[in-house]
């Protein structure tokens, strides 16, 4: 059975599905995405039980495609792309949950979810270049749509800055790939084949630039990142957990897939300039977050402080860099997906995200509240939680690294402080002391907000504990990639 | 033996099971903490049994481990090694964390978020024994942590009002900074030995490069003075008693605050192979018991008296590691945490009974309060230095430890610490318990409150004649006082508690306080202001960092941002004037790539249509730019 094929274009039958629905029956799209948004996660379920934890690349499919070019139609998931992949089958299920009450056009609305859907699951599990990059611009077109037209009031400068910047990025990933192909040494899309490739250094470094660009706008590292908080407070709740949740993964993710195993030397070479702009995302993005005043845009900001960390542990190119890199990048979709879930649901209910406005939630509203401290708390690193387990790697493996000079490490680390520092006040003034006028009349979460939740909850002391859950799929991954690219 | 892992166990399940229920539900089996400490003090007493009589037979009575994740072949565990110094810290915090539960029964009864109180308190009980039971440094850190959020949630439990709200974000942040060193510190450990086990870090020790030793000692002491409230990382203390003040017995007096002191006596052969973070750690330690003792004696908040007198305490616990002098450390923990605690909880009836915390407003108390009276004042003896209680002892084994290494001048120091200490108890005492009574109706606390101090102030009265034993089961020779030192100690400590009584217990207090103001002026204005430390921090640190912030944020959006839409509207430039060429060609529709980003404000209908050939420029202009590259690097 070509489970990946199924898991990844199983949406697209969801998309075709909304295009027939009767008009007059506005509940019908919701139901229909819930049903094929949770096939597909029941399917990730099967593909869990059956991945081998040990075995490398699993779950193979490979065809030609474009026989001429030598484009292959060739998917494979490995220890790296699954945490994202299962990640990104949950997270679609509880936005569908999250938009339940979206009244303006829901067909629509649904339709581009479960195609965003289909070019979040294919970038994971595509190794041929054409495919990947196919599915990867595949992800801007319904997000572009999600924030224009059910964004807020500055969504279409939103929409467009977020389409073009990405795109802008992208353009220099094409480039990359191409001058992959047309290397004499590269000359396929084959993504394993071309870790394979033992490309000279001094190509090496224009290659490892172009996609540099690529991938930062994605992440985004600084000063690549405008375009994020716009498109974020400006998203719809359920467009904010995908942005933030997955889509600036495809950056890191490319990062880990493409610059470090096919471009070795390279990411060796550049190691202390990634570095570097990690670290001043890290430090940067948590003194910004703290200047706001717009509980989405701190959330926002908050962001780009935690791709920092990954790109740190990427930089690093040590085992528990990349054991890092990847477990925040799963934590941050996780933690950062609750605190968009919570913003979005006090949005709702009072309709404004200015923190001097929305005060004293615990005393009205105790279970948002106490939900909204919760992820804080994991946002902030502690440990016991998802976000210890890959900030605490990345800054050992960092350490570790003969790349990075101990100066960015410690740089880092006061970063972690930072991050206290922002949430804590935040919490000091939305969750604790007495209910502000806006709060003083909301109701409490009901049971499917609640519902939406605790999945989240659940995964995030899970992992935060046993830090395996995760890290028993990355571990081995991590270790084969580290070998290729020492093998040469 | 694998019983010992339940001791942790038990309260972290019981705030596992009190914390998803409903607010009524918790307050109705709010004795689930309870009975899960009390589980736990039973099996401490049983895995104490296992290891007595200790000795170096002792190391090591039980381990276990279970990987939680392996990250480059290497497993990183959580771990339980349970030797004798870990057997005696279990059964100091159950003991006192029994004390503090069966107490809050009483001190807590009518609050309506009493179920909620109780978990945290279980929690960070849970928290705190798996550090003492913890067999490598990521365990211990990890605790370490979860006791710094279960602090900070007692510290602002009351967070409808100001300062409690103020006070848990400072304590949580000023021990992070110390966490920011410890977590380096632990980074620079695995990069050196690759593992975080306490055997294996030890056993290399010896062979590190010079320098390494002494970096991750003095990273680790950087994240033991947060936790300990050393100077000048001890800020956050004095503020922490906003808290329920079982709560500050327990966390802020006995237990966490004392996490600090034995990170360091566990990391001891780091700080042994490094030699001068030894003497670093007294220099603080010293400077600290100094710096707390001196403000003590001018605050006028008991639970501020209190807690500076934690600090200087805490600091005389370093002091004594540092000269050498880890077990007489260790054992003035130990009796510290019972002493303290009982203070802190005879403080809490002395609260309720006179309704202010303020000593000026109190006095005449041990007429109406009897056992607080008699518990408290064996509490307050440890504290000065008097024989036969508990902090005679402890205290005398540090000022042997300074006096046989040969540290005179800390000697002396300590001595004038121990002077001072004295001093401010007999301030304290004086003022609350003797002279006229200022409030009417003064009530004794509960039985559940008053049984618990009983129970604290016959330990501090008994425990004290352990110390050889003591010594002995951490497998040191153990020895009675020295006549010497002993004599020494006891005169400083009457010395102090006559001038005590000379200023206070003679009811001139108004007056010596107002000649004390207007004969050094400025010195009791510096010492009323804490030293300046928190004004410090305030100008040098917090507000610029705001102001750092805000401009940060500014600078995103006017420069970092505006590049972007600078270019944009450049490229908009260029493209209307090429437009006007593509007019013929493509009619009319494209505007070009940032034409549209400009436009914020026109119809998504046009852009849609506008961006598909957008996009094949795109690819053309990527195509054609390779292909430039491509013929240059022939070339």
């Amino acid at each position: 059975m070509p489970l990946l094929t199924l898991i990844v274009f199983l949406p697209l039958v969801g998309v075709a599905a909304m295009a027939l629905l009767p008009k007059d029956r506005p509940e019908l799209p919701r139901l229909v995405a819930l049903g094929v948004a949770l096939a597909d996660l029941a399917l990730v379920g099967v593909l869990l039980a059956g991945y081998d934890v040990g075995g490398g690349m699993q779950f193979v499919e490979r065809h030609s495609w474009v026989p001429e070019a030598g484009i292959q139609y060739f998917l494979g998931v490995d220890g790296i792309s699954l945490p994202l992949l299962a990640l990104s089958a949950l997270l679609v299920v509880l936005a569908v949950l999250a938009s339940w009450n979206i009244s303006e056009r829901p067909a629509f609305y649904f339709a581009m979810m479960l195609l965003l859907a289909v070019g979040m699951n294919g970038v994971f599990v595509a190794f041929d270049f054409v495919l990947f990059y196919v599915f990867w611009e595949l992800v801007l077109v319904p997000m572009y749509f999600m924030i224009g037209i059910w964004g807020g009031p500055r969504r279409e400068y939103a929409a467009i800055k977020f389409f073009l910047y990405t795109l802008f990025g992208s353009v220099f990933m094409l480039v990359g790939i191409l001058a992959l192909y047309l290397h004499p040494q590269g000359g396929t899309f084959d993504m394993i084949a071309l870790t394979q490739a033992g490309l000279p250094a001094d190509f090496q470094w224009w290659v490892f630039a172009a996609f540099f660009l690529g991938f930062a706008v994605k992440v985004p590292i600084f000063p690549f990142h405008t375009w994020l908080p716009d498109a974020h407070v400006e998203a719809p709740t359920a467009g904010s957990v995908l942005l933030a949740g997955i889509l600036l993964k495809m950056g890191t993710y490319g990062f880990v897939r493409v610059s470090l195993p096919m471009l070795p030397e390279a990411a060796e070479t550049w190691a202390w300039f990634v570095a570097l702009l990690g670290v001043i995302s890290i430090i940067y993005g948590a003194a910004v977050a703290f200047a706001q005043t717009d509980l989405k845009k701190l959330v926002a900001y908050s962001s780009v402080s935690h791709m920092g960390f990954v790109m740190l542990g990427i930089a690093a190119g040590t085992p528990e860099g990349l054991n890092g890199a990847v477990a925040i990048m799963f934590a941050h979709g996780v933690i950062t997906g609750m605190l968009f879930l919570l913003v979005g649901m006090v949005y709702e209910r009072t309709h404004t995200r200015m923190i001097a406005e929305v005060s004293g939630l615990s005393k009205r509203t105790p279970v948002a509240a106490g939900m909204l401290a919760f992820a804080s708390f994991a946002s902030l690193g502690l440990p016991g939680l998802a976000g210890f387990p890959g900030e605490f790697l990345s800054l050992v493996g960092a350490w570790r690294s003969e790349l990075i000079a101990p100066g960015y490490v410690i740089a880092a680390a006061i970063g972690v402080l930072l991050a206290a520092a922002y949430m804590l006040w935040m919490v000091q003034r939305v969750v604790l002391g007495e209910s502000s006028a806006a709060v003083a009349k909301i109701p409490d979460l009901n049971r499917l907000e609640i519902g939406i939740l605790v999945p989240l909850v659940v995964i995030t002391v899970g992992m935060g504990v046993y830090w395996s859950s995760l890290l028993r799929y990355v571990d081995p991954a991590v270790t084969t990639l580290l070998a290729g690219m020492g093998a040469r | 033996m694998a019983y010992v892992a339940l001791i942790p166990l038990l309260p972290a399940i019981a705030f596992a099971v009190l914390t998803p229920l409903s607010r009524e539900m918790r307050n109705r089996v709010r004795w689930l903490g309870l009975v899960s400490v009390g589980g736990a003090l039973a099996l401490s007493l049983a895995a104490f049994a296992a290891v007595w009589p200790g000795g170096q037979e002792g190391e090591a009575t039980y381990r276990a481990s279970v990987p939680i994740a392996q990250v480059g072949g290497v497993d990183l565990n959580l771990g339980i090694l349970l030797d004798p110094i870990a057997a005696i810290m279990l059964l100091v915090i159950t003991v006192v964390g029994m004390c503090v539960q069966v107490y809050s029964l009483g001190y807590m009864h009518r609050d309506e978020r009493v179920g909620w109180y109780f978990a945290v308190l279980s929690l960070f009980t849970a928290a705190m024994l798996a550090l003492v039971l913890a067999d490598n440094f990521l365990m211990l850190y990890m605790a370490w942590e979860v006791m710094g959020l279960c602090s900070y949630l007692l510290i602002g439990f009351w967070h409808e009002q100001e300062a409690p709200r103020k006070a848990s974000q400072k304590a949580f942040l000023t021990t992070r900074v110390g966490d920011v060193g410890f977590a380096i510190g632990l980074a620079l450990m695995y990069a050196t030995v690759g593992s975080f086990e306490y055997d294996a870090v030890f056993a290399g020790v010896g062979q590190w490069a010079p320098g390494v030793a002494t970096a991750v000692a003095l990273l680790l002491l950087i994240g033991a003075m947060g936790k300990s409230a050393q100077v000048p990382l001890h800020v956050w203390l004095p503020d922490a008693m906003a808290g329920p003040t079982p709560a500050s017995a327990l966390i802020h007096a006995a237990t966490m605050v004392a996490a600090g002191v034995y990170l360091v006596a566990r990391a001891l052969p780091i700080f042994e192979a490094s030699g001068v973070a030894l003497t670093i750690t007294m220099i603080v330690g010293v400077t600290t018991a100094l710096v707390g003792g001196v403000i003590a004696a001018v605050q006028h908040d008991i639970k501020k008296v209190l807690a500076y007198s934690t600090i200087s305490q805490l600091g005389y616990m370093f002091v004594a590691i540092g000269a050498g002098g880890a077990i007489a450390g260790m054992f003035h923990l130990v009796t510290h945490a019972f002493f303290k605690s009982l203070l802190f909880l005879g403080a809490g009836v002395i609260i309720h009974a006179a309704h202010t915390q303020d000593m000026r407003e109190m006095g005449g108390l041990s007429k109406h309060l009897p056992w607080t009276t008699v518990t408290f004042g064996a509490g307050a003896l440890a504290l000065a230095g008097v024989a036969p209680f508990s902090g005679f002892w402890s205290k005398d084994e540090i000022l042997y430890a300074l006096y046989t290494g040969e540290h005179y001048v800390v000697l002396v120091l300590a001595a004038a610490a121990a002077f001072v200490t004295a001093f401010y108890v007999a301030r304290l005492w004086f003022r609350v318990f003797t002279g006229p009574a200022q409030t009417e109706h003064l009530k004794e606390g509960h039985a559940e409150m008053i049984v618990p101090m009983v129970l604290l102030a016959v330990i501090t009265a008994a425990i004290g004649f352990t110390a050889p034993g003591f010594s002995k089961f951490l497998g040191h020779a153990g020895h009675w006082p020295d006549p010497l030192i002993a004599g020494g100690s006891t005169a400083v400590a009457l010395a102090g508690l006559a001038l005590g009584w000379w200023a206070y217990g003679r009811r001139s207090v108004v007056l010596n306080t107002r000649s004390l103001k207007e004969r050094a002026g400025y010195a009791y204005d510096a010492l009323a202001k804490k030293l300046y430390f928190d004004l410090t921090y305030e100008y040098f640190i917090i507000r610029p960092y705001m102001w750092t912030a805000e401009h940060l944020y500014r600078f995103d959006q006017k420069v970092v941002d505006g590049a972007v839409n600078g270019a944009a509207s450049a490229w908009n430039g260029l493209t209307a004037a090429s437009a006007r060429f593509d007019l013929a060609v493509i009619d009319g529709v494209v505007n070009g790539l940032a034409g549209s980003a400009r436009a914020a404000g026109r119809t998504l209908r046009k852009i849609q249509v506008g961006r598909v050939q957008t996009y094949q420029r795109y690819i053309l202009g990527a195509v054609v730019l390779l292909m430039v590259w491509i013929v240059v690097k022939g070339a």
